[in-house]
Order: structure tokens, then sequence, then C-alpha cells
């Protein structure tokens, strides 16, 4: 089933039309959104990452955790009032350093989310859309090399290709990430495509490009919704891995770089490092996994749970 | 005789993907890769020596003619000797591979069947108290990162600000014992990951089935549940569990554990292959890389075999 846009909505076959005059009426978009505000789980998800959001902009204009790159105290001192988290192996306050990587981790997770869903949609559209023809062929022959790859070892080989570009790593996640949303998308549309708006379309003369764009996407809205989220989580554990292996961020500093620096403490018995990162990381990991349940449970009418 | 022929037209059909994957990595890490001239040469070389370098490694032909010697070698199964060590690539992936599957197998099979099973439970008591503890600790699972899982459990089960009991790190396995002792923590973390994205896979698959018309008849009758769980259920549901796990094969065997054998240095296929693209050991990679494509279309295949054997349905057309 497909989520219809905005006032041209029609009811769909099954869903009980509510008596006239009642209700306003409902969109299956505000029926998805009345849906989501009662998932309290969804909610407090929600909740959370908006507040991780704010810290995150709270780095970016520099409002705090402007200190994170300064040696403020001796080596490994404990927790402080001046030094929240106590302070690392040359004496960087680990509270500002974990609070500047929410910064890293909304940066990494929404170029690659927003940018793999957009590459998704518009390959999976295509190859749906054309299906069995060529194109069709092409894609799905692209999606499954690109699957055939070890994930490591493709993001160690474009890391060398680019020669050490801070972007690798971004650009590794992106061309393996795109594959399911495009796969899930070109499903979809092998289904939309067959419906009567699109016949319609096609009858009084709507170029199949336009087709795709201004009718069949927006149809796919709610498939792009969800992946996005999934994608945006994916994101932020591949960084940790990675950084951990020596690919992921160049510049700046990220939880998974704390974690990599605190393999060796931990041994040594210091764990400031590594429970402010893990933990700080888990919060936004499982409140994202939370809110993007929920989603899925809004925005899917098949879905049983 | 059908599964013959079956199978050797859709290896034939596996060829574009092969080709499509040696393709996209020998151009990513042979020909974008990190260029070990200089390092095979002494201080202040000539430029004979050099080009003479360049002769042995192969850089300096077309590209066309060193990726076509790629496939041959690749046909042949003679990936020629390591760059960096010296040792023949087929011992060295000979040496590595059980390395790394000793290391993996036992994880994968626990972490997939004790999800099947939690994954049975949960959706038997769907919507009770027991699924919902089972979800929870499956989001829980889903949410922490594998990398601090195996921090977390290493300072936990391995040292001395923990229980002790296990080697922190490394690979000197002389008997059962050893093995055991040098598994136990890898597997451990590698099942609690395992654990949180299997059985929300397994219940979602088993939930659907559960609501089939089948099944409520098959309730009607008085099928016991665990019956019914095994017959009508889990057999039905086969199919994207049988996807699932035998898709993630061939990454097992050639990407291995490269976390796991990177962190507790482990000397796996994982780790070499990291090794290789790290320093440009090209006959490595292009084992490994040709490997693990030829793999998925054995995958492939396997699967499509498979699904004839649980349903009959499906034909090998």
């Amino acid at each position: 089933m497909s989520a219809t846009t905005g006032s041209t909505a029609a009811p769909m076959a099954g869903t009980a039309q509510p008596a006239a005059g009642e209700r306003r009426r409902q969109t299956l978009w505000s029926k998805a959104a009345w849906k989501f505000r009662r998932d309290r789980a969804g909610m407090v998800g929600l909740a959370v990452v908006l507040a991780y959001f704010v810290a995150a902009l709270g780095v970016w204009t520099g409002v705090w955790a402007t200190g994170w790159a300064d040696v403020a105290g001796g080596k490994w001192e404990p927790v402080s009032a001046e030094h929240w988290f106590g302070t690392n192996l040359i004496g960087q306050d680990i509270f500002q350093r974990s609070v500047y990587s929410i910064k890293t981790a909304f940066e990494v997770g929404l170029v690659v989310a927003v940018l793999s869903t957009l590459l998704g949609a518009m390959l999976g559209a295509m190859a749906g859309f054309f299906s069995g023809r060529i194109s069709d062929e092409l894609i799905l022959w692209l999606m499954g090399v690109l699957d055939s790859i070890p994930f490591y070892l493709l993001v160690a080989a474009i890391a060398f290709a680019l020669e050490g570009n801070p972007y690798a790593m971004h650009v590794a996640m992106i061309s393996t990430f795109w594959i399911t949303t495009g796969r899930l998308v070109r499903g979809e549309v092998i289904k939309l495509k067959n419906l009567e708006f699109v016949e319609a379309a096609h009858a009084i003369g709507v170029s199949e490009y336009v087709i795709i764009l201004r009718h069949i996407i927006p149809n796919t809205f709610h498939i792009l919704l969800v992946q996005s989220t999934i994608t945006f989580v994916a994101a932020i554990k591949s960084e940790v891995i990675l950084s951990f292996l020596g690919l992921g961020v160049k510049d700046g500093m990220s939880w998974g770089l704390m974690i990599s620096e605190s393999t060796f403490e931990v041994l040594a018995g210091f764990f400031n490092n590594f429970l402010a990162a893990s933990v700080l990381m888990f919060g936004l990991v499982m409140a994202f996994n939370m809110f993007s349940d929920a989603l899925q449970d809004a925005l899917d009418p098949r879905k049983v749970s | 005789m059908e599964v013959l022929q079956y199978s050797l037209r859709k290896l034939v059909a596996g060829i574009p993907l092969i080709l499509g994957v040696t393709f996209v990595s020998f151009l990513l890490m042979v020909y974008f890769g990190p260029d070990q001239t200089y390092e095979l040469l002494g201080k202040n070389p000539t430029p004979e020596q050099i080009a003479e370098i360049r002769h042995q490694l192969g850089y300096d032909k077309p590209f066309l003619v060193r990726y076509a010697d790629y496939l041959r070698e690749l046909a042949t199964l003679d990936f020629g000797h390591s760059n960096s060590t010296g040792e023949k690539v087929s011992a060295l992936l000979g040496r590595t591979i059980p390395v790394s599957l000793m290391l993996i197998l036992p994880g994968f099979l626990l972490g997939n069947l004790i999800a099947i099973v939690l994954a049975l439970v949960a959706a038997n008591y769907r919507s009770g108290w027991v699924d919902k503890s089972i979800m929870g600790f499956s989001v829980i699972g889903m949410s922490i990162s594998y990398l601090i899982v195996i921090i977390a459990f290493q300072v936990i089960f391995s040292s001395s600000y923990g229980l002790g009991i296990f080697p922190v790190r490394g690979w000197n396995v002389h008997s059962l014992a050893d093995y055991v002792d040098y598994i136990a923590v890898p597997t451990m973390a590698t099942v609690f990951v395992a654990l949180g994205y299997n059985t929300r896979f397994y219940r979602s698959v088993i939930v659907e089935e559960l609501t089939r018309d089948h099944v409520r008849t098959a309730r009607a009758f008085g099928v016991p549940p665990a019956k019914l769980l095994y017959r009508n259920v889990l057999k039905n549901a086969m199919i994207p569990i049988i996807t699932r796990i035998v898709f993630s094969i061939p990454l097992i065997v050639i990407s291995g554990a490269l976390l796991v054998e990177s962190y507790f240095g482990i000397p796996g296929v994982g780790k070499v292959t990291f090794d290789a693209i790290t320093t440009g050991d090209q006959p490595v990679l292009k084992a490994v890389v040709g490997l693990t494509a030829v793999m998925f279309v054995l995958a492939q295949l396997l699967t499509d075999i498979l699904y004839r054997a649980v349903d009959p349905r499906v034909s090998l057309k």
C-alpha cells in the first residue's frame, strides 16, 4: 500500500471511512502521525534524539565543547567538578571530547543517510519503473556487485584510492548503504507503476521521468523515511569500527577515535574514555532505533508486530 | 539431473557478477591502490632499477592486460606469491582461512540457533511480557557497537580488573582446551551482537507465518503449540531464514572476523587481507576478492537448491 500525499489523498480501499462531518478529513500521513504520537517508546526516542541534536547544534555554533583539543589537566585525572568525566592520557577533557563527538556523529549520520537515501530512491525507482529492461538489469547488477565486496575491504580500498581524503569513509558508506533502500524502492515501484494514477499520467502524455519524479517517488516516501533512519544508525555504528581500524574520521574527534584511544587504557585500568564514548553513543543509537521502530509501525499498514 | 542442469545455468549466469566484482575491486585496490615500487627498492635507485621493479610488479603493462592476467589467475586459482612475505598466496590462504573458520563458526552457529529459539518463544508469547523482554534485549543488542562489546567483554572476562579467566589476546592453539580458551571471549561477543539483529529478523518472519490461515486451522484442530511452531511455522518460514544464513557465509569465510582478528591479534584471513590492502600486497588482494565473488555466486546457487529442498513448490527453472 502506498501513502498518498497531501490534499489529493483519496481514501484507500479497506480503510474505514469516517462518518461525514464527524471528523476532519484524514490523510494517511495524519493517521500515521496520530499513531506515532501514541507510541510511547517512539516519542521518548524522538525526544532523546532531539536533545542530542541540540547538543550537536551547540557544538556546531561554538556554544560549548570548544576546548575539546586543549590540554587542560594532568594524565588520567579522575572525575571532578572541573573535568566532569576526567581527563585522558595527555590531559584533554573527556567530557568536552565526548560532547564534541555528538556533532561528528550527526555529521556522518546525516550526510550518509541523506545521500544514500537519495541515491537509493533514484536508482531504485529507475530500476523498478523500467523493470525487465536493460537499465534495470544494469542497476541490479551494480547492486549485486557492490553487495559482494566485503564492506571493510571496500572502505579500505576507497580510502586508499582517494588518497586519505577525509570523506573516503562517507563515500564508501554511501556506495553500499543505498543498496537496501534501492531494492525496497524498486519492489514498491514495480507495484505502483501498474496502478491507475500512473496509467492516467501516461494517458495524458506526461513524460516518463516526470512520472517517476512527481508521481512515483513521492509515493515511496514512507519507505525512504524509515530507511534513512536505519541508515543513520548504521553510519554512526560503522564510523566507530572504521575509526578503530584507522579508516574513519581524519580530523576532529569522534566516539570511534575515543574508543580506539581507550583500547589500551582499559587494560591499564582507566575506563573514563571508554565509558564516556560508549554510553553517549549507546544512548543516541538506542533512541534512534526506538524512533525508527515507531516510525515503521506508524507508516507500514501491513506490518504485524 | 535437473539440479545439475540448473546449477550449470546458474553458474554461467553468475559470470557477469564475478566480472563486475573483480573489475571494481581491481580498479580500486590494484590500479588506485598503494604503489609498492619504492618499498622494494634500496636507497638512491637508478631509473633502470625502478623500471625493473615496476616490470616485476607488472605496473608497466596497460590496465586491460593486467586485468586479463588477473582473470586468468582466478580461473587457474594460481595467484603467485605475496609481495610482502614471499609466501605462496595459496599457502597463505590455506593457513589463515581455517583459523578464521575455527574462530567464527561457533559464534555464527550459536548466534543463529539461539536467535531462532528466542524468536520462536517471543512469537509464541506475542505481545506478552516474555515477548517484550526478548525484544527489548534485542534492541539493546542492536544499539551497542560490536567494538564496545568486544572491549567490555575483554575487560570483564580476560583482564585483571574483571574475572581474568581467559587469555587477553593472541592465538596459541595446540589442544581443544586452548581452542576453547582462545575463542571464548570473541565468541561471546559475536553471539551477543548477532542475537540483537537475528532475533528481531527471525521473529518478524515467524510472526508473519503465525498469522496465516493454515496455522489458525492447525490450532483449531488442537495441534500442541510446540509441534505447531516446529511443523507449521518454522518449516514454512525456512526460506527467508536460509537466505539470511547462506548469504552471510561468503563474508564469514573471506573477510572473516576482521574486527575480532585485529583486536585479539588472531592470524586469520580477515587480518591478512586488511594488511594486504594497507601495504598494497596485490596478489593476496586479488585472490581474496576473486574468491569472495565466486563464493557469492555459489551461495546464490545453494540458496536456490535449498529453497527447493524445503519447499517442493519452488521449481528450478
